[in-house]
């Protein structure tokens, strides 16, 4: 009787890739959002997915997560179609959800364990033990009691992650979690994706910044509509990826400091804080 | 003071209005919570409308049977609903047109078919506005027996409602019934709508829905308590406003409704002197 719904939604091993994308276009009306993108991805890696403002990022993230059906090609998550799995989690951009919201921070990572319990069922210990250990890993626990508006923006991030670990997810996708936070929460959150990894989840994160993509992760996505480079950093923050991605507002040089990335203003670039859609 | 409260009791059409007033006044409160959650405040304005021309067909075919008219009415308000969300998905209209294309359609229509009957005034009249008092026996086993179905719904899929509520794109990912819930909700308020039909009518059922829910929802910052405050709201504004309308001689629907309105104002007022929190800004989507 104990068969959770979540053993019978996907039988896939630790092993093979995380996500395949074969030949795969998004049309919307007359704009081409992804242009017969092929990509393998695989599992338990930490994955920078990054590219100029409307290059398709979060569109690749409606893809992998099965909200959107691509026009053409084949899109696989763990060998099946995005549809049939419950082990993955997608932490949209921040601005979406109504804060004024009368649930608590405790109620929102229980919002993880709905798919696992299915219908017409309630949270039993292991759900309860599940959330409450969610939370402490983030260091949540203390507000469990607060209504998700009274949270800061890094710590509502922290809950949303918090939510998928419930969840048991092993595929996470965050689209630009480090919109309008500050350092320290943009650190204590990277903290907790280091820990994440370390129990085998894979987390797809897009973001503006090339360093923090070049610092942090095992692997970028360097999208433009197409998929223009994927690999280890050093693989692809070249000169010849960066101008087919970025055209020439991005140049790379080579100091005595190692690479820099500098924008065409000749400063140092930094991320735009404004949040967009890909 | 006890004989005040207990005169009105003695008369049996009195017993089945304080008893229809509370029934219908919870489960609309309670599905009212999702409602102004969801911001759906104009669905239910349009749907308490568009079953006009159901109660209006219901009455004609059946000379006035009134469990007859309530099924038209359901009929009416779930077929609306489906109507209005196909024609928002499968169109570039936003929902919020597509809701008052149909709408107007539908009270058009309702009052084209009422105008054919003779004593068109009098019948539109008790359409528009209610009478609770007129509710008859079958009228209370009907409005207990639907009333309890929505309730044991709304209980039974909580958590999935929740979930599609606060988060759809959550709904998606965990790969829960996402439609077959939003049928369930729509269904829920048309039920809610047309049991109120007889209690406050046409024109005032969005009151029944809102104000309880609007009221709760500036006195707590959990679901469940603003259900559970919500109803007790609307049950005490069935029962005062019944009272006020023996008193008073004033029309019974709107008696009530103006009961939900004044706790509104108190609690309103009650809030800006001593806030619950700070209401947060929501940040509007980027597009």
């Amino acid at each position: 009787m104990q068969t959770s719904v979540k053993e019978q939604a996907h039988p896939h091993g630790a092993q093979g890739p995380a996500i395949e994308l074969r030949g795969v276009d998004v049309r919307y009306e007359q704009h081409l959002a992804l242009d017969s993108v092929s990509v393998v991805i695989e599992s338990g890696l930490r994955v920078a997915v990054v590219g100029p403002n409307g290059a398709g990022k979060s569109t690749f993230f409606n893809l992998v997560s099965g909200l959107l059906a691509p026009t053409r090609g084949e899109v696989r998550v763990h060998g099946h179609a995005p549809g049939q799995h419950l082990c993955l989690a997608y932490v949209t951009q921040a601005n979406q959800l109504d804060l004024n919201f009368p649930v608590s921070v405790w109620d929102v990572a229980m919002m993880g364990r709905t798919g696992q319990l299915g219908l017409l069922r309630r949270p039993g210990a292991r759900d309860r033990e599940l959330v409450r250990s969610s939370l402490e890993r983030v260091g949540l626990l203390p507000l469990a009691e607060r209504q998700v508006g009274e949270l800061s923006g890094g710590q509502r991030q922290r809950l949303f992650i918090a939510r998928a670990l419930a969840q048991e997810a092993d595929l996470l996708l965050l689209d630009e979690p480090f919109a309008g936070l500050d350092l320290p929460s943009q650190d204590k959150i990277l903290e907790i994706l280091d820990d994440v990894r370390a129990h085998g989840v894979t987390v797809l994160f897009a973001t503006h910044d090339l360093e923090l993509a070049a610092q942090k992760f095992d692997r970028i996505l360097l999208l433009n509509h197409r998929c223009v480079a994927y690999g280890t950093p050093v693989e692809v923050l070249t000169q010849p990826h960066l101008s087919a991605a970025y055209g020439g507002h991005m140049q790379l040089l080579n100091t005595a400091e190692g690479r820099l990335l500098v924008g065409d203003s000749g400063g140092h670039h930094h991320h735009d804080a404004e949040g967009q859609h890909g | 003071m006890a004989e005040w409260l207990l005169e009105p009791l003695g008369f049996a059409f009195m017993q089945r209005g304080f008893l229809a007033a509370v029934v219908v006044g919870v489960v609309c409160a309670v599905v009212g919570c999702y409602m102004i959650l969801r911001g759906m405040a104009f669905l239910g304005e349009a749907l308490g409308h568009a079953t006009l021309p159901g109660l209006a067909a219901g009455y004609l075919l059946s000379n006035g049977d009134r469990s007859v008219t309530f099924f038209w009415a359901l009929g009416t308000a779930v077929l609306t609903s489906v109507v209005m969300g196909a024609l928002s998905r499968n169109t570039k209209l936003r929902q919020d047109t597509a809701i008052g294309i149909v709408f107007a359609g539908m009270f058009a229509l309702g009052i084209a078919l009422i105008s054919s009957i003779r004593s068109y005034a009098v019948d539109l009249t008790h359409m528009l506005f209610g009478n609770v008092l007129g509710v008859t026996n079958s009228d209370i086993w009907l409005i207990l027996a639907v009333s309890l179905a929505v309730l044991l719904a709304v209980a039974l899929f909580y958590k999935e409602l929740l979930v599609i509520s606060f988060d759809p794109v959550l709904a998606v990912t965990l790969r829960l019934p996402v439609r077959g819930l939003d049928i369930l909700l729509h269904v829920m308020i048309a039920v809610a709508v047309v049991a109120s039909l007889q209690t406050v009518g046409i024109a005032l059922v969005v009151a029944m829905l809102l104000t309880p829910a609007a009221t709760a929802f500036l006195l707590t910052k959990r679901l469940k308590r603003m259900m559970g405050i919500a109803a007790g709201i609307a049950a005490f504004s069935g029962v005062a406003g019944l009272y006020a309308s023996y008193y008073l001689s004033i029309a019974s629907g709107a008696a009530i409704v103006l009961v939900c309105t004044l706790v509104f104002i108190v609690v309103y007022a009650l809030r800006r002197w001593r806030p619950l929190s700070k209401p947060v800004e929501s940040k509007s989507p980027a597009h």
